[in-house]
């Protein structure tokens, strides 16, 4: 059996939770152990918890709210928490008695308060502790497997049950700000059970999922140290896509080996303490059930006997990142947002179009909304005319915390301002700082050009959605004919915002990343256009794993073009991590190779 | 001494002090603690949330007669006893102690006069 490596190490928990860095292989990782448990003969259950989730692609099955079996396996069911899905039907549960007695304007003031960032938080989480507690569809499983969201979400969604837990008990009159939670408080017994489950070694595995990067690698020791804290020890480490050059004479392909084992021998020593595991570098996506079972495999890869790599018509009409520093450039003020899911090198774009602008002697403020970013980490060095911020959500609640109490203290008596601080206690609070600091920095764009990493998709879309109930409230506040600018429509202004799609020339990226398309289409904000980021298709690689992947990418890369995206930028694959300021600019003005030998690689007629 | 109970009806939102709002009014605040304060003196408060017990205004005859006719704008609506005694605005605790029947307070902690409070009908 292919997850006879994972097996062996662990005895198969109730739950299996699978977390890392975005782009590590989570998906496939929890899909691959998940199937591997059902062949075996087990009842399992596969959770997304994602809200830009692809398990659907992986699985090859539509997945629905309820688990929903999976085409040929007898033994498998796939569940998708959508957390929007479940906002609906909280929504519904609140409004439905009372939709035809009441009059439609007071149904429709419940509605707006009820279509919040903190509903569909909330909702999600009801969800994901009615599994955890025990409920009757988990009862029904030998094994829940949690494809968990990439990890700054993951880190919140873990947190939550202990969060809540103590929030509820600490909340002596009777919870006035648990909001859209305020149903749920009969349920503070199912809360319990959850964090109990989560701490039991004997009911909860945690598996963290990461590459041979140091960026994966101290996100991972990051989350170890975060869910230990929360008590959840019983903790396995799976090191994905370890690469073995095959290709001696590949210096690419030699480089990219050193790396990860430069990486690995680099691991945080907690994470290095931990049992651990290695999966190799697959030459093909993961997607379908036959390549998930080969997910575990430890074979060598022979190599294709004809691999085709690049023909050139893929490599028309693609841009380098410069054309795009150059339009911003000319207009010296403006917003540059990179979206894209987790892990597709967001930052590392953003740094390097904010250092290239910087280079060029204009003044520009390049910022974070990621959770776990790591962006001080990426640009350590001192760029002249470039300012590094991030949005820390800690911090940015801390902050507005005080603002608001330091304001109130003159006008409130001190019964008053414990209510108050008691309510700003509340969960809801971080997402409306974080919302705040937000719309500072996307309104400092009139003065200046401003560089954004935003968080992975499902946190981004929260901020949007915030930006808009924001945006209504706004235009009521101040009636028809405003000039008022909000937010939204700054980002909807594509002379002042240039919103660049992030991806990977690879099956789930793209596919997520048309996902990204729809949503802001939907928010009446319409990209830029796409990077395609570490292409090994951009490269001349030789080593035979190398060119099958390079291969895998081409069919992705004219997708993009034709479907997609109108101006495509692609990133060749760099052999070093991008950090210091020489590294990032090369991504934006590329002078090493960039057009694919023809020598070794053309095939076509 | 004989108190009145109150009753009220916010607008839909999302806690009872407004700090999940894109701005925090100071006055929901206010208004929640003299509540409290109310409730120390004997006195029987309720507070339904149009957001989080629809029910409650189905229930109630005059709050369902006040939203029919003049919708979201005639929230909060306070009942003491059986009586509506203020509709749309958010009053004082002086205000409320007198349709309670408690003396109010020598603490002086609260304003006087009337303070009508533009409502704050907003969540996250």
């Amino acid at each position: 059996m292919s997850t006879d490596t994972l097996l062996r190490l662990t005895q198969p928990t109730p739950f299996l939770f699978f977390t890392g860095k975005g782009g590590v292989g989570k998906t496939s990782a929890a899909s691959a152990t998940a199937l591997g448990l059902a062949r075996a003969g087990k009842r399992v259950l596969i959770v997304s918890t994602d809200p830009a989730s692809n398990l659907d692609a992986v699985l090859a099955t539509e997945l629905l709210a309820t688990p929903t079996p999976i085409t040929g396996e007898p033994n498998l069911f796939g569940l998708n928490i959508d957390p929007e899905a479940a906002a609906r039907a909280y929504r519904e549960r609140v409004i439905g008695p009372v939709r035809d007695v009441l009059p439609a304007s007071a149904v429709a003031s419940i509605e707006e308060q009820l279509s919040g960032a903190c509903t569909v938080e909330v909702a999600a989480f009801d969800e994901f502790t009615g599994l955890m507690s025990g409920d009757a569809t988990a009862r029904e499983f030998d094994h829940i497997v949690f494809d968990t969201a990439p990890t700054g979400h993951t880190l919140r969604l873990l947190q939550l049950p202990a969060a809540w837990t103590s929030f509820l008990e600490t909340n002596e009159r009777g919870a006035s700000c648990l909001g859209p939670l305020s149903g749920l408080k009969n349920s503070q017994e199912r809360y319990a059970r959850s964090l109990a489950a989560l701490s039991d070694a004997s009911e909860t595995t945690l598996v963290l999922v990461t590459r041979a990067e140091r960026s994966a690698l101290s996100e991972a020791e990051r989350t170890r140290v975060e869910l230990e804290k929360l008590g959840v020890t019983n903790q396995f480490l799976l090191i994905n896509g370890v690469f073995h050059a095959s290709d001696r004479d590949d210096a690419l392909a030699l480089r990219l080996e050193a790396l990860g084992q430069a990486a690995l021998a680099a691991m945080p020593r907690g994470l290095a303490a931990l049992p651990s595991f290695e999966v190799p570098l697959k030459p093909h996506n993961l997607v379908g059930l036959d390549a998930l079972a080969s997910f575990f495999d430890q074979a060598p890869f022979h190599g294709l006997s004809e691999p085709r790599v690049a023909s050139a018509d893929v490599l028309e009409n693609v841009a380098p990142l410069s054309s795009l520093v150059d339009e911003v450039a000319a207009a010296g003020h403006g917003l540059v947002m990179f979206m894209g899911k987790g892990g597709v090198g967001k930052t590392t774009m953003a740094a390097a179009v904010a250092v290239e602008l910087a280079s060029r002697g204009l003044p520009v403020h390049l910022t974070t909304t990621d959770p776990a970013a790591h962006l001080e980490g990426t640009l350590a060095e001192e760029v002249p005319h470039l300012r590094v911020s991030r949005i820390d959500p800690l911090a940015e609640t801390e902050a507005y915390r005080e603002r608001i109490l330091a304001r109130s203290r003159a006008t409130l008596d001190d019964d008053a301002l414990a209510l108050l601080e008691e309510d700003l206690r509340s969960p809801c609070t971080e997402e409306v700082a974080v919302f705040h600091a937000f719309s500072r920095a996307v309104f400092s764009s009139k003065r200046e050009i401003v560089v954004m990493d935003t968080a992975p998709t499902g946190h981004t879309l929260l901020l949007l959605d915030a930006a808009g109930s924001y945006h209504r409230e706004t235009l009521r506040q101040a009636g028809a004919g405003s000039r008022l600018g909000t937010p939204l429509m700054r980002l909807q202004d594509a002379a002042e915002t240039r919103v660049v799609i992030v991806t990977l020339a690879e099956t789930t990226p793209v596919q997520e990343a048309a996902h990204l398309q729809e949503d802001l289409r939907r928010a009446a904000i319409e990209p830029y256009g796409w990077v395609i980021n570490r292409s090994l298709a951009a490269t001349g690689t030789t080593d035979p794993l190398l060119r099958a992947r390079a291969a895998a990418e081409l069919p992705e890369i004219r997708a993009v073009k034709a479907k997609h995206a109108e101006r495509v930028f692609l990133v060749p694959w760099s052999a070093d991590e991008p950090t210091g300021v020489a590294a990032l600019r090369s991504l934006v003005q590329p002078d090493h190779p960039h057009v694919p030998q023809e020598s070794s690689c053309s095939n076509t007629p | 001494m004989n108190t009145k109970n109150i009753t009220v009806y916010d607008p839909a939102m999302c806690c009872s002090t407004g700090v999940c709002g894109p701005e925090v009014d100071p006055d929901l605040a206010r208004f929640s603690a003299d509540l409290e304060w109310l409730a120390a003196q004997g006195v029987a408060v309720r507070r339904f949330n149009l957001a989080q017990e629809p029910g409650a205004f189905v229930g109630d005859a005059d709050a369902q007669a006040a939203l029919e006719h003049r919708g979201a704008s005639a929230l909060p609506l306070i009942k003491a006893d059986d009586v509506v005694v203020s509709s749309g605005v958010y009053p004082s605790r002086v205000q409320l102690a007198t349709w309670a029947g408690v003396a109010s307070a020598a603490s002086g902690c609260c304003a006087d006069e009337a303070a009508p409070v533009a409502k704050q009908p907003r969540c996250c």
